[in-house]
């Protein structure tokens, strides 16, 4: 038996079949057992029956990005064997139900018309027939490891202890984990705490799931006695791990950040964030009572963030969350936000535009839309986070600069870390710092000189706390009061555009560009974002074959860090951009901001996260063939 | 401590050139709600005034309290985000027919479904000013007002009929001429506790030929003169009165009623409703609350863990910390 570092399990279904448990079971076991996981969710725009699939890594180590092929793929239904068979290779274990063994992709019938004339296409040219006994046959052929279950026994298995045929068959994803589990060398029965734990309080379905992992290592073990790779002793050192998906992390780091008031307008892939919040809204710990945040469901994304915008203005932290439609309406309000020195931080979750697009896949398109997002000029902090860890202290830190520097700020995320489960070390807090700017609450009637022309930032105040203040949209004085006189008017210009001169020089450049690697070598990528995973892993798979490759992950852009960017790529004879979009907007702005030249792009835009192989692949082909551009397009 | 004092309606009132027509209907409103603050003796600093963008939008400017001039249509959305983060704050909204029941209209249907405590002024008076007279929201069809090319071909919005529909339980009608009956509802709508609204009919001297002072003049009778009572007294009679309200709000004709149609004071505010889940809520809203010790989150490594338990995952075989 081998001692593997790291597991790539995948498991598809039909949307609705209890996937996404499965995958929360999975993600909590293996971090029961002091494993890092990383656990992408696929799915449409759909509640169910489509075709949806979790791609997850178990490592001993660190699990930071996904790659294919897999060592352990579950296909629950006909669909998923035709979309993942080649998601599988020499050695892996592919498993499926032998009941479908004479289905034929028409039996699909969710799967859409073009992924079925492309899947068919590749039938034809590997010459297998459309029936899943061929998939499969072809498959051992190929080597890999094909273990065929009857799911209705599994399910006959149950009923026979009295449990209904519709609850069994429910929890046939069950299956699945066990499967995962039991295939990578892990004994699934422990993993009953797990599900204890995971549906506390519902001992009839505790009963049920406890039942289905019985019955499933029973035929498991009868079709493998002995699995050929095994999952190595975990090498971290934790005693406890923090098990979230993206939005739920930026929902804690906000709540730790002070967030005392969060609007939203539910929208794919933001609202499971508000959603976690609002449960946790009374901040209470046995009697002792540390806050409360108000999460205010608004009737649109404009009331979203005029009310956010509302709430800073009466002193409380505020942010709302919403994706790239739900921006596009926010914008007018957040120029008035500009215009009134006023932080609001717009948790921002990109997903496949333009329009409603790819409305639950992943993208990095909307960055330019962030940064020049509203009419007319005015201040604004964007910060893009890479991974959970990350995320989570950048809602802090957005909120900090808000106030600090009285601005909006977009803080930047994907739906790929929106719905991403990893497991990551509980955060220390009290390394955080809490920063809320200058403000006055106190005596004194006021006006109040909101907008002093004599601070590099003025005085906050609250209203109801403060001396009388005056806010307008309009260009105003230093107390808000209506002007257009043209001299003042340069004045509160200036003083305005100011402060990102005055965050440029108090936020370190090396905080807004991190460089992975060393400080040269034959190739630097540039990324932000989601693409951080893969691009640290590939730059060590690079490594082991001979390129010297680093990663520089880009976290401000604006005010962006423009002498370190540049500073950064004259140690590489090479440097490549790395982006979820078409047109390299990253590249863009260091084009526009750095003055450097896009010369090599990697690029992903199918909605789909980018894969550490392919991205090797795509290294190794601009070396090799001289291209300058490599457009990737793995995964279903 | 400040001192006690006693504020009169110019206390209330800024030092700023008004720059609307001579004979404008806002003149009427502006004084009726100083004289309504005057009368409630509201503390300048607790009270905000939240406007949208027209002529009405400039009203902040005028007044000697905390001033917002939003953005056209959504002084509601403001308002609110102000009030939740400070409850104990005196809000008002002021906006144009346009601005309120055009562009803002969503916002101001979900101002009644929750009932928060805003009270929202409708400058009313059928025409879009600032830009030159274009018909707005409450102007009815076939009515052709001087700037218009050719009638109107849009039907009009009957305000009261929405907000009564919308939820909200305070809703009146007024006119902007009438500066002593206005003040007195005014104050009536600052002291309901829930979204209140008043339709304040006013001239546009300068764009509406059609719907003048004159006009209204001639039409206006008061509620209470015809034996009207507009309040819910027990919440066994909320349903009787609101049908009543709104087959009132209905009316059509050549007379045209003033006064409050319909006012519910057992409807719990949207406030009231969050402090029954978070009994903090009134004494320590969003922005009366500590929320670090020494530039450190409030929520420790240790009180993370329990808040968060729900995520936390213990490693088997491992101490617990």
């Amino acid at each position: 038996m081998l001692g593997v570092r790291d597991a790539y399990i995948l498991l598809g279904g039909p949307q609705g079949s209890g996937l996404d448990t499965a995958m929360r079971i999975l993600s909590r076991f293996f971090a029961s057992l002091g494993y890092s996981v990383l656990a992408d969710r696929e799915y449409y725009s759909n509640i169910r029956g489509k075709h949806s699939y979790v791609h997850m890594r178990v490592s001993a180590t660190k699990a930071t990005s996904l790659k294919y092929p897999v060592d352990v793929a579950v296909a629950m239904d006909v669909e998923s064997v035709f979309i993942h068979f080649r998601d599988v290779s020499r050695g892996s274990y592919f498993v499926y139900d032998l009941g479908t063994e004479s289905s034929t992709i028409e039996d699909a019938k969710a799967l859409e018309k073009y992924t079925a004339m492309r899947v068919k296409e590749l039938l034809k040219e590997l010459g297998i027939s459309e029936y899943v006994g061929d998939v499969v046959k072809w498959l051992r052929s190929e080597g890999v490891e094909v273990v065929g279950i009857k799911y209705s026994d599994l399910i006959n298995e149950l009923v026979k202890y009295g449990v209904p045929r519709n609850v069994a068959t429910r929890a046939l994803s069950t299956f699945a984990a066990t499967a995962a589990t039991y295939l990578v060398g892990i004994d699934p029965e422990s993993m009953v705490s797990t599900v204890e734990d995971v549906f506390r309080g519902r001992a009839s379905v505790i009963e049920v799931n406890k039942l289905m992992i019985k019955a499933s290592v029973s035929a498991l073990r009868s079709k493998v006695p002995k699995v050929s790779k095994e999952l190595g002793k975990p090498e971290l050192s934790e005693d406890e791990l923090l098990v979230v998906t993206g939005n739920e992390v930026v929902a804690m780091g906000k709540l730790v950040g002070g967030l005392r008031f969060q609007s939203y307008y539910p929208i794919t892939p933001a609202q499971d964030e508000s959603f976690y919040m609002e449960g946790k809204d009374l901040l209470k710990v046995g009697d002792k009572y540390l806050g409360s945040v108000l999460v205010f469901q608004t009737e649109d994304e404009i009331a979203a963030i005029a009310s956010a915008v509302g709430a800073a203005l009466a002193g409380a932290r505020v942010a709302t969350a919403t994706s790239g439609p739900g921006f596009s309406l926010m914008v007018e309000t957040l120029s008035w936000a500009g215009m009134n020195d006023v932080p609001v931080v717009i948790t921002y979750y990109q997903r496949g535009g333009p329009s409603t697009g790819l409305p639950t896949r992943g993208a990095q398109s909307d960055l330019f839309f962030t940064l020049f997002a509203g009419h007319g000029e005015f201040p604004r902090v964007v910060i893009a986070s890479g991974d959970h860890e990350e995320a989570f202290k950048d809602a802090v830190e957005a909120l900090n600069i808000a106030e600090k520097y009285q601005v909006p700020v977009i803080h930047l995320l994907d739906k790929f870390i929106a719905n991403t489960v990893v497991a990551m070390p509980v955060p220390k807090t009290e390394e955080l710092v809490i920063e809320r700017g200058k403000y006055y609450v106190g005596p004194g009637e006021g006006p109040f000189k909101r907008f002093s022309l004599d601070e590099e930032i003025p005085t906050r105040t609250f209203l109801g706390m403060s001396p009388i203040t005056y806010y307008t949209g309009v260009e105003h004085d230093e107390y808000g009061r209506i002007s257009e006189d043209p001299e003042l008017r340069i004045r509160m210009y200036v003083r305005r555009m100011r402060k990102l001169e005055v965050i440029d020089r108090e936020v370190p450049q090396e905080h807004r560009a991190v460089l992975y690697g060393s400080e040269s070598g034959d190739v630097l990528l540039i990324g932000w974002g989601f693409v951080k995973g893969a691009a640290t892993d590939a730059i060590e798979e690079l490594k082991s074959l001979g390129i010297k490759a680093s990663y520089l992950h880009i976290k401000y852009f604006m005010p962006f860090p423009s002498r370190r960017v540049r500073e950064v790529i004259k140690g590489f004879s090479k440097y490549v951009f790395v982006e979820h979009d078409y047109l390299v907007q990253a590249g863009m702005a260091a084009k526009l901001f750095a003055g450097i030249e896009v010369r090599e792009r990697i690029v992903k835009y199918t909605g789909r996260p980018i894969y550490t192989n392919e991205l090797v692949d795509a290294v190794l082909k601009l070396f090799k063939e001289g291209v300058k551009e490599v457009v990737l397009r793995y995964g279903a | 401590m400040e001192r006690e004092r006693r504020y009169s309606m110019k206390d209330y009132r800024s030092e700023v050139w008004i720059e609307w027509c001579p004979g404008c209907g806002n003149y009427g409103i502006l004084t009726a709600m100083l004289k309504a603050f005057e009368e409630l003796q509201l503390d300048p600093k607790r009270v905000v005034v939240v406007a949208g963008i027209g002529c009405s939008g400039r009203i902040p400017n005028y007044y000697r309290v905390n001033g917002v001039h939003a953005l056209h249509g959504r002084a509601i959305p403001f308002a609110v985000g102000i009030k939740l983060a400070n409850p104990k704050l005196i809000v008002i909204v002021h906006g144009g027919d346009g601005d309120l029941l055009g562009i803002g209209m969503g916002h101001f249907v979900a101002l009644g479904r929750r009932n928060i405590d805003v009270t929202v002024v409708i400058h009313d008076n059928g025409v879009y000013g600032l830009t030159k007279g274009q018909a707005s929201p409450t102007l009815p069809r076939g009515v052709k007002t001087k700037a218009l090319p050719r009638p109107n071909i849009q039907d009009a919005i009957n305000p009261l009929a929405v907000a009564l529909a919308s939820g909200y339980t305070f809703v009146a009608r007024a006119f902007a001429l009438d500066v002593d009956y206005l003040k007195r509802i005014f104050v009536e709508a600052i002291r309901h506790r829930g979204a209140s609204v008043i339709d304040v009919l006013q001239p546009c001297v300068t764009y509406n030929n059609v719907f003048t002072a004159e006009y209204y003049r001639k039409r206006i009778y008061r509620l209470e003169d015809e034996g009207w009572d507009p309040l819910v007294r027990d919440p066994s009679e909320a349903r009787s009165k609101y049908i009543n309200a709104m087959r009132k709000a209905l009316e059509s004709g050549d007379r045209i009623p003033v006064g409050i149609f319909y006012r519910n004071p057992y409807v719990p505010s949207y406030e009231e409703r969050v402090a029954q889940m978070n009994p903090y809520y009134l004494k320590e809203p969003p922005s009366r609350q500590v929320v670090e010790v020494n530039g450190r989150p409030v929520i420790t490594t240790d009180y993370f863990r329990r808040v968060f338990a729900d995520r936390i995952v213990k490693v088997v075989g491992r101490g617990s910390k």
